[in-house]
């Protein structure tokens, strides 16, 4: 192929290297208002009275907005939430009041001067004492929120969806069993972290016409909220979406434009903005949900692994409204990538007073598979096995049965695994120069689907211009992945033309086509397929014409270099410029028109599983599969654990753009190194204790590892040139990889993240005292 | 309110913890960015001298390794270019990373008020978590490190993460002349020296036993805290890790 598959420099990366790109936190507009938020102090409390007199009286000041004023919930799945705390505010830092003002200091200084008197309610701020009976209910009117129909809340209890897989008879399957063991993990909250804190505009117009600007994954999707939660038709209320400065899933759904939009409202003409604090990003944006795990496995002498029982416990935070789609995800996908005849998985999502959980790049697999992954190695070594040799027995093979019952029919789990142990030299120790260090190596593999709905839907458009160049058009949201020049790859590769001479639009709902999200790891596939469907039909409608301007069939007739070319009487061709406007002939008269292409994708005969057992004939788009390998060195004195080198190989299908890829997976493979060893958001009686940065550590350029990435391609049938999605999988393996490098270094497993210096010198004075 | 590097004030003035009625910026005071060195009189840090200078100068870099490596692991680059070592020990931080070398080579603070000059040596600056003997309306114009012919040091910082990060604990150990001296940081109300550690060291020769006992000593002499950053019990590890791997160093 000649433009997929090829390292060409990012469409977007001269804007963005010299700071013309702009995004929202950019904008500044004529007789722009700032707002600031009134939060609560309180992880729960009854709100007992908001007095706003004080601050609706100082100078400066345009609209003051409680919750009273828009009482109606909205929410992706669950329509669990309200953008400004309604009668009881369910997590610190909830917004209970908004104030919009001329300067952003007027705005907090109004802030200020609300007085609101609580009285605080006993808060749930641990998600498994929040599933006993007599915890305090935290929405006690659940059993009336309307709720998508694959979601089960359990009326008058904190669980707001209870997700169940059954495969084969488990209990008699442990009877058949050589050795069953259990062992449970813990997964604490952390937050993505994006460069841009989250940021949104809004401008009510007199006619009724509502326009938000906000830095978001999903600008239809906010759309579609936004149009339920304030009743504006669609037709009336437009998104923007400029450059996204990083989401990692936390810009995904609606956060701030719900707030903004009703102080739009009140000040008729006048855009509205809030920008969020680095503080505001770690407790009011999105969070990682908290993840408790239980995992019962039972193998077999040769290594099979025969049954599991799984108990998934989330804490969902205060809303849940998207965050049960990622309980969803995580029981679906709870065996990981294997062969197992008989499994059993419970995943509970459960309110808490915590921060808002959402969704964080991997949708619950990074928190499942720390479990499932280092469950492989221990499970392996209690019988006596190389935990290596445990996967390749039970490793997804083509042919084999997910979980979910469906038929794998790619996948690259052993050549990955292979590549991997021949990469980090598993096996081979490798000494430190230090006698005070150790080193040890760990691998770990992983899965993950896309957790969409199964009709989720992606647009494309296609336009040529009349010198030959080319507008596309998606509303697949660049953020920083790269498909912005993935999406420009496929049109290109397509339409056989220079990737330069095609322009990418994206991001807003008046005039880009509709793409149900940004999320999922989709956009290359789903995205894609559109995109080269558009093209498909553009070339076929120009084709069409081409056979009468060249007088010849056109299955004899191909694209080629910004041409129609004759297959076989080559130097018969025509510029594509020629039929941008249709096709001219001598007497003036035209036929075809404005050249355009149109493409829409679904993916077919995706559908649901069944509610009471999760099996499916094909539940989801496709799985993508691969392996990491780490080697850590830890200080027997310090406990400080520096991951030496990284290795990760993944089946990406086809790789579209290889330098990207590589790009995507570096950074997946670090991101994963900061939760495993760093980043766990420290809760206290449901309040943050570290939400700024210099208690929240991510890693810096200093503690990068040495990162080799390497990928193979089994083509995805229904992908656009047999892509799939990467861009979350490959941070999946990367924590359980240090942490059974660490179990390697120095025998010691950790149930929990992050694996801090301080846990490992506990951990390690433990031993030494046995 | 006095506007140095700004590494402190500004973000105090961002999180509204202070609210000053007039902040004054001292930077283009001549003479407060003097840092020079001569064995006679040691060496002299201006008020207004930064850690990227500081530890990256020549002269600190050969007669107080210590003291540049200090300097060095404060924050990131970009903050090492405005954040001062004068305000680092101004700020009176428990865990302020250029106060244990400094502790330990007994610097001297050198004020200037109302009522004109005065000294304040190191030790007895450090009153309680951000708060030190300097008066109302004084300010401290530089500081002043006598030269110790052939003394030897080892600067200790362990962060949760290497590097662009406060210190758990910090510390200094330091030889000179055969003796020892000890400085641990984010282990008190202040940073401060360990005297009876150090006599103990002092007492005879440096053997196993009396490191044992020195390490002891110091655990005693210490009094940390659980906090965000770590716990009591990593701290006091902490302190005997960096006592003993400083002694073992340093012979």
């Amino acid at each position: 192929m000649k433009y997929v598959g090829q390292s060409i420099e990012r469409v977007d990366a001269i804007r963005k290297v010299t700071g013309q790109a702009q995004y929202v936190g950019d904008f500044h507009m004529p007789r722009m208002l700032y707002a600031q938020v009134k939060r609560s102090p309180y992880p729960h409390a009854k709100i007992i009275s908001i007095d706003v007199s004080k601050a609706e009286k100082l100078p400066g000041v345009r609209a003051v907005i409680t919750g009273e004023c828009y009482t109606k919930r909205c929410g992706l799945y669950l329509e669990d939430k309200n953008f400004l705390a309604n009668k009881t505010v369910k997590y610190q830092g909830e917004a209970v009041a908004a104030v919009a003002a001329e300067t952003a200091e007027i705005a907090q200084e109004a802030c200020d001067l609300i007085e609101v008197v609580y009285e605080e309610l006993p808060a749930v701020t641990n998600a498994i004492d929040g599933m006993k009976p007599d915890a305090p209910l935290i929405h006690p009117d659940l059993h009336t929120y309307k709720v998508a129909p694959i979601f089960f809340p359990k009326p008058h209890t904190n669980i707001s969806h209870h997700y169940k897989l059954r495969k084969g008879d488990v209990d008699k399957a442990f009877q058949e069993c050589d050795y069953v063991a259990e062992h449970t993990y813990y997964i604490p909250h952390v937050q993505h972290v994006p460069l841009e804190p989250h940021v949104a505009i809004a401008q009510y117009e007199y006619d009724g016409k509502l326009t938000v600007w906000a830095s978001t994954q999903s600008p239809y999707a906010v759309r579609q909220a936004l149009s339920v939660a304030f009743e504006i038709p669609l037709n009336k209320l437009r998104v923007i979406s400029p450059y996204v400065g990083g989401g990692f899933g936390s810009k995904a759904g609606t956060t701030i434009e719900g707030i903004i939009i009703p102080l739009a409202m009140r000040c008729k003409g006048r855009p509205v903005k809030l920008q969020y604090s680095r503080e505001d990003e770690f407790q009011n944006s999105y969070v990682r949900q908290g993840l408790h795990c239980k995992i019962k496995t039972g193998v077999k002498k040769d290594g099979r692994i025969h049954a599991v029982k799984n108990e998934f416990v989330w804490d969902g935070g205060a809303y849940t409204e998207y965050g049960v789609n990622i309980v969803k995800a995580g029981g679906f996908a709870s065996a990981g990538p294997y062969n197992i005849d008989n499994v059993w998985t419970d995943s509970y999502c459960v309110y808490t007073n915590h921060p808002v959980g959402g969704p964080y790049r991997g949708f619950g697999m990074c928190e499942i598979h720390f479990a499932i992954e280092q469950n492989i190695d221990i499970v392996a070594k209690e019988i006596g096995m190389d935990p290596v040799e445990m996967r390749r027995i039970n490793g997804l093979r083509v042919g084999d049965k997910t979980c979910m019952g469906e038929t794998m029919v790619v996948s690259g789990y052993h050549e990955c695994l292979e590549e991997v142990i021949k990469d980090i030299g598993y096996g081979e120790k490798s000494e430190s120069t230090n006698p005070r260090k150790v080193r040890g190596k760990g691998i770990a593999a992983g899965w993950k689907s896309p957790s969409m709905p199964t009709n989720a839907g992606s647009a494309a458009i296609i336009r040529m211009n009349e010198d030959g160049t080319f507008f596309l058009m998606t509303s697949g949201q660049e953020i920083g992945q790269g498909s912005d020049t993935a999406l420009t790859q496929i049109a290109a590769e397509t339409l056989d033309v220079d990737p330069k001479l095609i322009t990418i639009r994206t991001g807003d709902t008046d005039h880009t086509p509709y793409e149900w999200q940004t999320v999922a790891s989709r956009t290359t596939y789903c995205a894609g397929n559109a995109v080269k469907l558009a093209c498909e039909d553009l070339k076929k409608k120009i084709l069409e014409l081409a056979q009468i301007k060249l007088g010849a069939y056109k299955r004899d007739l191909e694209f080629k270099d910004g041409y129609v070319v004759h297959k076989i009487y080559t130097d018969r061709k025509v510029p594509l410029s020629e039929f941008a406007l249709g096709l001219a002939f001598d007497d003036g008269s035209g036929v075809g028109g404005p050249a355009i292409g149109v493409g829409t994708f679904t993916l077919e005969n995706n559908i649901n599983y069944d509610k009471e057992t999760g099996i499916g004939e094909h539940p989801v788009a496709f799985w993508t599969i691969g392996v990491n390998g780490a080697e850590v060195e830890v200080d027997l004195d310090t406990g400080e654990v520096k991951v030496l080198r990284m290795v990760s190989c993944f089946d990406a299908g086809k790789v579209i753009n290889p330098e990207t890829f590589c790009a995507q997976s570096e950074g997946a493979m670090v991101q994963a190194m900061g939760t495993a060893l760093f980043e766990e958001l420290i809760l206290k009686n449901g309040h943050i204790l570290n939400k700024n940065f210099v208690d929240y550590k991510i890693p810096t350029a200093d503690d990068m590892p040495e990162l080799d990435v390497k990928y193979i391609e089994h083509a995805e049938p229904t992908g656009p040139y047999g892509a799939r999605g990467v861009g979350e999988p490959l941070m999946v393996p990367g924590a359980p990889a240090i942490a059974n490098a660490i179990y390697d270094a120095i025998g010691v497993r950790f149930n929990r993240m992050p694996i801090t210096a301080e846990e490992v010198l506990k951990a390690l004075k433990e031993k030494a005292n046995k | 309110m006095v506007l140095n590097g700004g590494t402190d004030v500004v973000i105090q003035l961002r999180d509204r913890l202070i609210n000053p009625e007039y902040v004054v910026d001292i930077k283009r005071i001549p003479g407060l960015d003097e840092l020079r060195f001569s064995k006679e009189e040691g060496l002299h840090i201006g008020a207004c001298v930064n850690m990227n200078r500081l530890g990256g100068d020549e002269n600190v870099r050969t007669y107080y390794p210590f003291l540049a490596n200090a300097a060095l692991s404060v924050g990131s680059k970009q903050v090492r270019n405005r954040a001062t070592c004068a305000g680092n020990l101004i700020n009176a931080s428990p865990l302020a990373d250029t106060s244990t070398p400094l502790l330990c080579l007994e610097a001297v603070l050198e004020v200037e008020g109302p009522d004109g000059k005065r000294e304040i040596p190191i030790n007895e600056f450090f009153v309680f978590v951000r708060k030190t003997t300097l008066q109302k309306d004084e300010i401290v114009t530089g500081i002043r490190v006598p030269y110790y012919e052939g003394a030897e040091g080892i600067f200790t910082k362990v962060s949760r993460r290497n590097k662009v990060d406060l210190s758990t604990v910090c510390s200094t150990v330091m030889k000179y002349a055969g003796q020892y001296r000890a400085a641990f940081g984010s282990v008190a109300p202040t940073p401060r020296r360990l005297p009876k550690t150090e006599a103990c060291l002092n007492e005879g020769p440096l053997d196993d036993a009396r490191i044992d006992r020195a390490v002891e000593l110091a655990l005693s002499e210490v009094s940390p805290i659980d906090d965000v950053r770590a716990s009591k019990q990593y701290r006091l590890d902490v302190v005997a890790m960096a006592l003993r791997r400083g002694l073992e160093s340093l012979g």
